[in-house]
């Protein structure tokens, strides 16, 4: 009895102290915890610590959206595809040469910051809009837009509805824990309306369906999205109007853990790339002719020799931690901007969305990509 | 030999004495647990802080920005607010829920018990059909097989004027405060503690002389009168309100969300499956002798139930029921699915919307534990006066 007692006494006396010594060695585990293994170079900085544990996994762990066609789609056999998802794959070209080294993760609205702060994803590819708010109180890093969206209301095609002031007193429907919620609260002002909000897209589509909802509600991609696949049964796509009318920004990109610039900028420079080799006219099919090319400018982008004041012949490298001449391998991978609008969401396909904003700067539209240099 | 004896008279040393060793243990695991929480907390506020998100509460006082059914929280509504009506709206279903589980479990629970064949094979497949399935399939089978299917909102059903029912909300008829009805409220409370009085001296009466008490003929009749007399000395304190519904505005009555039903029914059927089986097994529990002396007594079969098994069984049965009562509360966070505004669904729209997870899921687990603890508590000083009863 009396030994039972001791050794309880023993067992207690080891746990308070390993407690106490985890605590005390609190700084180094608990960091390791938040930035996965990288080292901290005192200013919050975990410079290169995602780049590595991405390499060393072999596989890039990619935030997707698994119930938008067009954008992040899952198919019955588990396949990914989409517009986001074609970015998944052009970020793993960069990093790991193989665009099929992604492990995707399907993640809903409420979950994708909490995956992404706590690492369980390398970034968030999932039409996530750019705000403060997330910026600040998610301690996420957006990189260069690959969507310029707005969001838009969607109603019945024989409602009546031709803007949101025909719409006192109507019930709207969104998905929970998305800005579309705080945009169309904003958006409708004093016209009373209700918000009815749900967490899953085809609880939603049945609602709205039965007519508890008179209008939907999201980006309008998306709304694009669900009016194509929208049941003959209800009256196929035609039953449904989208209306003019965009009352929100939504520029949604892939984002990023604060706290490592490295991996940040090189998110950043993959849409970045992707944007100028449309602009460059280089397609997954081309790009080997441009070997020849006279233009500087391509070269330093596709990592081909340049010969520098003395002769001597270089591959630019802009220093962002990956080997040279990744955008080409990625462009043969997945195709450029372009490319890859136009198979996912493009007029040729159930989408069919016009670029509008995506266009080129030099066609009128918003896409602007840095100088490569 | 006298030597050993003086030796085990001794004190041991402190390390084998049981009573240091037994306040050093308490100390011990108390210093243990208390280590276990600081580091949870310091790893939590410290990766925190390595990502850069805000480790305190101020943003419960910002906008949240967005709108909630069924309330007037809207853009400029603080945070702390809306997650108050969502505290509200998870309580409307605890409050009539869990009244309503009682009964239907009870009853179930008896009826499994019944001699008729038909009435105890029909609670047999209710219990073992609801109890094995999980509570979201049942909601969501409620919201797409009850609600949804009601009429649209432009073709609405209605009850004579006093209903309207559509698949958005049902609305009845109900009462609107007039003037006076502040007072009206405080005369009523004045007659409702008279009333347990009466209550009180009726069966004090009852137990000293054995005669009739008619106690809750008493007291109604007390708190009845109260009201119609007050009711006619303010003209009129409340009067009826009717659901109006023009085109898609409703107005007046008394209405809940197309959600909130879906939740009601789907989790008081759900939970009073549970709450039968137990109502069953305390009601089996109770020695069959007891059932035997009631028949002796001539007693009818209600008789038997009311006056000697129930009670009885009641004893057995609270404890358990309390953890129904406890995971009907925890169920309602299922209303998300549905898009029923309980609390769980806006602390989320608020994290999707900006506001920190780590803190907002704090604050949700706290409003759960409070939820939980007052129901415990509530329940225990019932539980308590019924196992003193049964002592006398």
């Amino acid at each position: 009895m009396k030994r039972i007692k001791l050794l309880a006494l023993i067992s207690a006396l080891i746990l308070v102290m390993t407690a106490c010594t985890t605590a005390g060695d609190g700084d180094e585990t608990t960091t390791t915890a938040a930035d996965g293994g990288g080292e901290d170079n005192g200013n919050g900085d975990t410079g290169g610590a995602t780049l590595a544990e991405v390499e060393s996994r072999g596989t890039l762990n990619c935030g997707v959206n698994d119930a938008v066609p067009g954008f992040g789609f899952r198919d019955p056999d588990g396949n990914f595809s989409g517009f986001d998802v074609d970015f998944c794959k052009a970020l793993a070209v960069a990093v790991l040469g193989d665009a099929e080294a992604v492990n995707y993760v399907a993640l809903n609205a409420q979950q994708r910051f909490t995956a992404l702060q706590s690492g369980e994803v390398d970034v968030l590819i999932r039409n996530t809009t750019w705000t403060a708010s997330r910026d600040g109180g998610e301690a996420a890093t957006f990189a260069t837009t690959t969507f310029y969206d707005g969001q838009g209301m969607m109603v019945r095609a024989d409602s009546g509805f031709a803007s949101i002031e025909d719409m006192a007193d109507t019930t709207v429907c969104s998905l929970t824990g998305t800005t579309t919620e705080q945009n169309v609260t904003d958006r409708f002002g004093s016209i009373p309306f209700e918000l009815l909000t749900f967490d899953d897209n085809e609880v939603l589509q049945e609602s709205f369906v039965a007519g508890q909802c008179d209008g939907w509600t999201s980006d309008k991609s998306q709304l694009a999205g669900v009016r194509t696949n929208f049941p003959d049964s209800e009256g196929g796509p035609d039953a449904l109007t989208v209306l003019d009318e965009t009352f929100s920004k939504e520029p949604l990109g892939p984002v990023t853990r604060d706290g490592d610039t490295q991996w940040s900028q090189i998110v950043d420079w993959v849409v970045i790339a992707l944007i100028q080799a449309e602009e460059f006219g280089i397609e997954s099919g081309n790009v080997d002719s441009f070997d020849s090319s006279e233009d500087v400018n391509i070269r330093r982008l596709l990592g081909l020799e340049i010969e520098d004041d003395d002769g001597n012949t270089v591959v630019f490298d802009p220093g962002i931690g990956i080997d040279p001449g990744w955008p080409s391998a990625m462009i043969t991978a997945v195709g450029n901007y372009g490319e890859i609008y136009e198979r996912n969401v493009g007029p040729a396909t159930p989408l069919g969305l016009e670029r509008g904003p995506n266009s080129l700067w030099t066609d009128g539209g918003l896409l602007y990509a840095p100088p490569y240099r | 030999m006298s030597t050993a004896i003086t030796k085990k008279v001794e004190r041991p040393p402190f390390w084998r004495d049981l009573r240091v060793l037994r306040v050093l243990i308490q100390v011990l695991s108390l210093a243990v647990i208390g280590a276990i929480l600081y580091v949870l907390w310091f790893n939590l506020t410290t990766n925190m802080r390595a990502i850069g998100i805000r480790a305190d509460f101020d943003f419960l006082t910002q906008p949240v920005g967005v709108s909630v059914t069924g309330s007037d929280i809207g853009a400029g509504s603080a945070v702390w607010r809306a997650l108050l009506v969502g505290v509200q709206n998870t309580f409307a279903l605890v409050v009539v829920g869990i009244p309503l589980l009682t009964i239907i479990g009870v009853l179930v629970g008896v009826a499994r018990l019944s001699s008729n064949w038909l009435v105890s094979k029909a609670a047999t497949i209710y219990v073992e059909t609801l109890r094995n399935i999980p509570p979201l399939l049942i909601i969501l089978f409620a919201f797409f097989v009850g609600v949804l299917p009601l009429p649209d909102i432009l073709e609405p059903a209605r009850i004579l004027d006093l209903a309207i029912i559509t698949n958005r909300f049902i609305a009845v008829t109900g009462f609107s405060a007039a003037e006076g009805f502040e007072i009206f409220g405080w005369i009523m409370l004045v007659a409702l503690v008279a009333a347990i009085f009466v209550w009180r001296w009726r069966t004090r009466v009852f137990v000293q002389t054995g005669e009739p008490h008619h106690r809750v003929l008493w007291s109604t009749g007390l708190l009845l009168s109260v009201a119609v007399i007050a009711y006619l000395a303010l003209q009129g304190p409340f009067e009826l309100s009717k659901p109006v519904l023009a085109g898609r505005a409703l107005s007046g009555g008394f209405s809940g969300l197309g959600g909130y039903f879906a939740m009601l029914v789907a989790l008081v059927l759900y939970t009073a499956s549970h709450v039968a089986e137990i109502v069953r097994g305390s009601i089996l529990a109770v020695p069959r002798g007891q059932s035997e002396a009631a028949n002796a007594l001539a007693l009818s079969g209600f008789q038997r139930l009311r006056y000697v098994v129930l009670p009885q069984s009641l004893r057995i049965a609270i404890p358990p029921t309390i953890n129904q009562y406890l995971n009907f509360v925890k169920n309602t966070s299922l209303g998300i699915a549905v898009g029923y505004a309980e609390v769980t669904l806006i602390a989320f729209q608020a994290i999707g919307n900006g506001r920190p997870a780590p803190q907002m899921i704090l604050l949700l687990m706290g409003a759960y534990l409070v939820f939980s603890l007052t129901i415990s508590a509530v329940v225990n000083v019932l539980n308590r006066r019924l196992q003193l009863v049964g002592r006398t």
